[in-house]
């Protein structure tokens, strides 16, 4: 809960109840939409199902668009927001390594938990599958330590990197977003039904 | 497809072409604490009279001299050729022009270090370098300068060669027993040179 914590306006005391309550409602959402269901997430590979990237598409574009206004109106600083930095390498390796345990798996880290605590085999195979990973990572970092941290960027943005304004931008997502919704919505239509 | 998406999308659209012709916001870059903090420590913001009148003497056209007290007080007693900028209108963009952080050094000085201390701490965070403090002011000044003490005999060459750099900066000044008062009918209003402004961000406060 970063500023209201870190000024003090809530107890620190309180962080992981906040925590807590954050995860349960998030997990609540993700089962609600149908995200613990590893055919529906493995859909958008496929073609078939593609609630997945609306979801996520839908909550950048909101949370984008809402905070350049909050800006605007000065209710938030967007200059005092920490932006994490980004390392080229590292971030095209976890990309695919992630991209590619998605479409074998069917889950993202987030919703195999959200399956697991269902009762579903595949996601609790996965979510192990997790912690086996972390572990492997964890030992080995030093050997894995050079790609890890290689081509640092530091914390750049994706308009001051292509060199235009933060609205400009925020209309290019949301357009292109829209575009992917109707695109989807269209190949929906050819692909053939998958009932699950 | 659903009309309600239709109608989201073109809600989206909208917000996004506003966005994108909104004025880009100007964040006010300002010296972080943790730096403003280590040039505080920093003892090479201070220059001492001496310097300050080695300069003024050798006419050096790369300080900037400014008092930062009352109109009143400056015209009391001040350096030759300083600027008057008392406090109040430090950010002023009037009195700001005046002054080119870029290729001269900005001496502050009060009567002792106060005044010129929160100049130079408003100055810094303003964004301004190569700003200094005359250390002790001008009491420091008359003590030094207008009124240099005689060494005693066994004094090092170095406090002997300080002393004679005194007394001939006393007489460059006028100084010695009596401190000459500013004369309003033989002073010459100082003519100040204002750098050409910056071209100012379209638009913001």
């Amino acid at each position: 809960m970063g500023p209201l914590v870190s000024q003090g306006i809530i107890d620190p005391a309180w962080n992981n109840v906040l925590a807590l309550l954050i995860g349960f409602a998030f997990g609540y959402i993700l089962e609600a939409t149908g995200f613990s269901s590893s055919r529906k997430l493995a859909g958008v590979f496929y073609g078939y199902d593609f609630v997945v990237l609306r979801t996520f598409m839908t909550a950048v574009m909101v949370a984008m668009v809402g905070l350049m206004f909050f800006d605007y109106f000065g209710w938030i600083d967007l200059s005092m927001i920490y932006i994490l930095p980004t390392f080229v390498s590292s971030a095209v390796i976890g990309g695919v390594i992630m991209g590619l345990g998605f479409v074998v798996g069917g889950f993202c880290p987030g919703t195999s938990l959200c399956g697991a605590v269902i009762g579903k085999i595949d996601a609790m195979v996965f979510t192990a599958g997790i912690f086996i990973g972390i572990f492997i990572f964890s030992e080995a970092f030093p050997f894995f330590e050079n790609i890890y941290y290689a081509n640092d960027l530091g914390a750049v943005k994706i308009n001051e990197f292509f060199g235009i304004s933060a609205g400009m931008f925020t209309l290019i997502f949301v357009v292109m977003a829209i575009a992917a919704f109707y695109v989807t919505y269209l190949i929906r239509k050819k692909v053939k039904d998958v009932v699950y | 497809m659903n009309k309600r998406y239709y109608l989201l999308a073109g809600i989206m659209i909208i917000l996004g072409m506003v966005l994108a012709l909104l004025p880009e916001k100007n964040y006010y870059k300002q010296i972080k604490p943790v730096e403003l903090l280590a040039e505080i420590n920093d003892p090479a913001r201070y220059v001492t009279t001496d310097q300050v009148a080695q300069k003024i003497i050798d006419q050096d056209p790369s300080i900037v001299l400014v008092d930062v007290r009352s109109e009143k007080e400056n015209q009391e007693f001040s350096l030759p050729g300083a600027l008057n900028i008392p406090m109040a209108e430090l950010l002023n963009t009037e009195y700001t022009d005046m002054l080119d952080p870029a290729t001269q050094d900005i001496i502050f000085f009060s009567n002792s270090d106060i005044y010129a201390e929160q100049a130079w701490i408003v100055a810094a965070r303003y964004g301004f370098t190569n700003i200094y403090i005359m250390k002790g002011g001008l009491n420091c000044w008359v003590e030094t300068i207008m009124k240099p003490v005689p060494p005693p005999s066994t004094a090092s060459n170095c406090e002997i060669d300080l002393y004679e750099f005194r007394r001939g900066a006393c007489t460059y000044f006028g100084g010695g027993n009596t401190i000459v008062q500013a004369d309003d009918s033989k002073a010459k209003p100082l003519v100040v040179k204002r750098r050409n402004k910056k071209s100012v961000a379209a638009g913001g406060c």
